[in-house]
């Protein structure tokens, strides 16, 4: 099916609430419709079974303007249609809540609601979600006229000191597991009701450590953000490097050099790696399997040290610069590179053969948290954990971007969506990428590296989706022709996952509970990216410019 | 003199004192050994000591919510049950400080002890991760135990006595893991559920529930709840094998055999992951106490009709 063809169906089935409709890209379907036929336009789409909601971009058109923007991206192979919905600033219009059709929407009302000021009408929470308790009311972080000043804490919200829900009454109890919790080294905090063993009802709080990026982002210039989106995360730094620069790059009308687009191919796939292999040892702890936790985190060393070898750095790699890549592959790299994938060929056949066959691993995993194909749907999951479940969503062949044209991957499917099948969903998927990389070094593209790139990017709006280790990225990039961007909306994989953990847990005991966050293989950082920072003591809001005084004073201790 | 040689067996030598520091020494065995069968540099030699010097130097925080009896009597009561049980036992191998018929139920339930104090230790706390943590520890209380007893009461009938001393010279001719391979494995792996080591680690299973009953506990109390699962460890492993390793005789036979079961311990530690306690308790009644009963019949009906 091609996308002219994908694109006029999503029109047809769009054309009865259908006020304007642009082509932004040839890809993409920008179709403006009223607030009150948002439902019905989104039913439309749903009930022809058109792709599947990927985001939810919130923009505040400026003060000069007075109108909130609300995009709503349905994705369907590489077609993208976005529903535009423009409202007042100052008023009490508000968007239809679609939660209750597509429950992975609810992460992303709450998003625009916190951090924009959308009113969702039908919207059954009220409790935040990123933002502090001690966060003003009315007081929107991604609004155009937002100045820290206007986010002093407000006193008597702090949230240590809200109530603590203990006993709820008779065997039922609250457990939290985090932000501060031997399970989750990581700043989010769950409650599960649990009645003896059995978990009865579960909630979630991110943001305990959101650092603004995307605020951030708009007053740095292009080439400063491809560094600041680099420290999003600490796992998937590459991922979201390299979605920035295809976007930007594709906004600018540049492409990188094939050699570029190889090697970062190449850096994706070790990244791809390492980060299952550390996902592995971590499944493998929550389960209390540590043998296979410190083996999994041994080998991952290997994955690291070319990593390093490579670019430099073994965390936050830097291979990207817009228009192509910093690092090359030269005879000596390829032999490392070799060599290590030849060593972790045989380890992760090893794990793929632990983990189907150790009897006492698969008591935890097998026929626990099954997720059925259609419920993957519904939840809107994405990446190894959809595939996981028998929905075939990887970005890398839906919409093959970059190198992935010439060095494609294949697909990598399970169907009993169980913790077993996540598990060998991901390590499928690595020896897949072991293949693909090798394919990579051995016909590695003669050429340049880089490619020029102008200072000022056209003005315009782009979509980048990319296949993260965790599942689809996407990356919504707006240029007004400046030197620095409009907007830069980035919707993580880990955010769309959530929601098939709060239902699954419902129902399963406690023990499994862990398992069953750590199945999705959750990315805190990726979910926290807002805007204050919060130095528990005192808890008072920092201006940049006194934090980094405060950093520069702490270093120099 | 007879009053001072009673006091040197239970304060220093073979009770007391050097069973405390054998017990460290033992903790520091099985820490290494795992670390090292996972790849890891593991502990030195002297870390558990250093550990409970430590505990013990730090402030213990006691919870507003407890009662101060319980709270600090607790510790004191599992660290004296798991001293206790040791008096009964051929420890390093030489006679038993104290025997007289019948001291192997006496042992057994003082080395239940410790975990009975762990688990009204994390009800009287009655924080969420204690709660759910002592009725784990409880649940599988009554999980292994009574798998643990007969697997225990098997040497003991076929020696035809009550009396550790008196089955742990009878057990020196005979090598009982040869006839009674089953009660063998399951006082072992029993032991592990007593000893709440993996894969029997439920009920302190750090990524639910923190540290399961004791996650109130610090300085003091902890350090004693420790040193008495250490000095649990050593009883146990001292038990299992005088009944089923051909008896202990001396020091060199006790560092043997109880370092060789500490060997099989720690493999079993790291080769198998957590059981849920569903798991637990179903692993234990479906087959360790089913096995160790039918053992058990084959042993009086041989006992009865093969004198």
């Amino acid at each position: 099916m091609n996308i002219e063809q994908t694109l006029k169906d999503a029109e047809q089935f769009l054309a009865p609430w259908c006020k304007e409709t642009f082509h932004p890209e040839v890809n993409r379907l920008d179709v403006a419709i009223q607030v009150d036929d948002l439902r019905a336009a989104v039913g439309a789409l749903l009930a022809a079974r058109w792709g599947y909601l990927s985001a939810v971009t919130g923009t505040d058109l400026g003060i000069e303007v007075g109108q909130l923007e609300a995009l709503y991206h349905f994705c369907n192979g590489p077609a993208i249609t976005s529903l535009r919905i423009h409202l007042p600033r100052e008023s009490d219009a508000c968007l239809p809540s679609i939660a209750d059709i597509i429950p992975s929407a609810s992460f992303f009302e709450r998003e625009l609601q916190e951090m924009l000021g959308f009113a969702f009408s039908g919207s059954k929470v009220s409790e935040r979600l990123f933002l502090p308790d001690d966060w003003p009311e009315k007081v929107y972080p991604l609004r155009a006229d937002f100045s820290i000043e206007q986010a002093a804490p407000v006193a008597g919200r702090r949230a240590d000191e809200l109530p603590e829900q203990g006993v709820v009454g008779g065997n039922t109890f609250v457990i939290p597991i985090g932000p501060q919790h031997p399970a989750l080294k990581e700043p989010g905090h769950f409650e599960f009701t649990v009645d003896g063993e059995i978990v009865t009802a579960a909630k979630m709080r991110l943001g305990y450590a959101h650092r603004g990026i995307e605020k951030a982002a708009e007053s740095r210039n292009w080439i400063q953000n491809l560094y600041l989106f680099e420290r999003i995360c600490g796992i998937c730094s590459h991922t979201h490097a390299m979605a920035y620069s295809l976007g930007v790059e594709k906004l600018a009308q540049v492409e990188a050099p094939p050699r570029a687009q190889a090697i970062r191919e190449l850096i994706a796939g070790l990244e791809r790696v390492h980060s299952h292999l550390l996902w592995l040892g971590v499944a493998a702890h929550e389960a209390g399997f540590d043998t296979l936790f410190m083996y999994s985190w041994r080998d991952r060393e290997t994955v690291m040290n070319l990593l390093e070898q490579i670019t430099g750095n073994r965390v936050n790699y830097s291979a990207n610069v817009l228009g192509g890549v910093k690092c090359d592959i030269g005879a000596e790299q390829a032999k490392a590179v070799k060599e290590g994938l030849t060593y972790l060929e045989t380890r992760i056949r090893h794990y793929l053969e632990v983990v189907t066959t150790d009897a006492m691993f698969l008591n935890r995993t097998r026929g626990i948290g099954t997720i059925s194909r259609d419920e993957a749907e519904k939840f809107g999951l994405l990446g190894p954990t959809a595939r996981a479940s028998g929905l075939s969503r990887d970005v890398r062949l839906e919409a093959p971007y970059g190198a992935y044209h010439h060095f494609p991957v294949s697909l990598v499917m399970e169907t009993n969506g169980d913790l077993e099948a996540r598990c060998v969903v991901r390590l499928k998927e690595l020896l897949v990428s072991c293949f693909t990389m090798r394919t990579i070094v051995d016909n590695l593209p003669e050429g340049p590296l880089t490619t020029r790139m102008p200072r000022k990017i056209p003005a315009g709006e782009t979509v980048s989706r990319i296949e993260a280790p965790r599942g689809e990225l996407f990356y919504y990039i707006k240029s007004k022709g400046g030197e620095n961007p409009a907007r830069v909306h980035i919707r993580t994989p880990s955010l769309c996952n959530w929601v098939s953990v709060l239902e699954k847990a419902v129902g399963h005991q406690l023990a499994d509970v862990p398992m069953l966050i750590a199945g999705m293989d959750p990315c805190f950082s990726c979910n926290d990216r807002v805007v204050t920072v919060n130095r528990p003591s005192t808890n008072e809001t920092w201006s940049w410019k006194q934090l980094r005084e405060y950093g520069i004073e702490f270093y120099k201790r | 003199m007879n009053t001072l040689t009673p006091l040197i067996t239970l304060l220093i030598f073979p009770a007391g004192l050097t069973l405390i520091l054998v017990g460290m020494f033992y903790e520091w065995v099985d820490r290494k050994l795992v670390a090292r069968f996972q790849n890891r540099i593991g502990p030195r030699w002297f870390q558990p000591f250093a550990d409970a010097v430590k505990l013990f130097a730090k402030e213990q925080i006691t919870p507003a919510i407890v009662n101060p009896y319980l709270f600090f009597g607790l510790p004191v009561a599992a660290l004296a049950g798991a001293l206790t049980s040791a008096l009964y036992v051929p420890l390093m191998g030489l006679t038993p400080a104290s025997n007289f018929p019948g001291d192997l139920i006496v042992t057994i339930y003082l080395l239940s002890l410790p975990t009975m104090c762990v688990g009204l230790a994390g009800w009287n706390n009655s924080g969420r991760f204690s709660l759910i943590g002592a009725t784990r520890t409880l649940t599988q209380l009554f999980a292994y135990e009574a798998p643990f007893l007969l697997a225990l009461l098997g040497p003991a009938l076929v020696a035809g006595s009550w009396q550790i001393n008196t089955i742990n010279r009878f057990t020196q001719d005979h090598w009982l893991i040869l006839t009674q391979p089953v009660g063998f494995i399951v006082a072992l792996i029993g032991l592990m559920g007593k000893l709440e080591l993996p894969p029997f680690d439920a009920p302190e299973a750090e990524t639910e529930i923190v540290a399961g009953a004791l996650t109130e506990y610090s300085g003091r109390g902890l350090a004693m709840f420790k040193i008495g699962k250490s000095v649990e460890l050593i009883v146990g492993l001292c038990l299992v094998a005088s009944f089923y390793l051909g008896g202990l005789n001396g020091v060199p036979s006790f560092l043997f055999k109880t370092l060789i079961l500490l060997l099989g311990m720690t493999m079993l530690q790291s080769l198998l992951t957590r059981l849920r306690i569903d798991q637990t308790v179903g692993l234990w009644w479906r087959f360790g106490a089913i096995l160790v009963l039918a053992q058990l019949l084959v042993i009086i009906l041989v006992k009865g009709f093969l004198p």
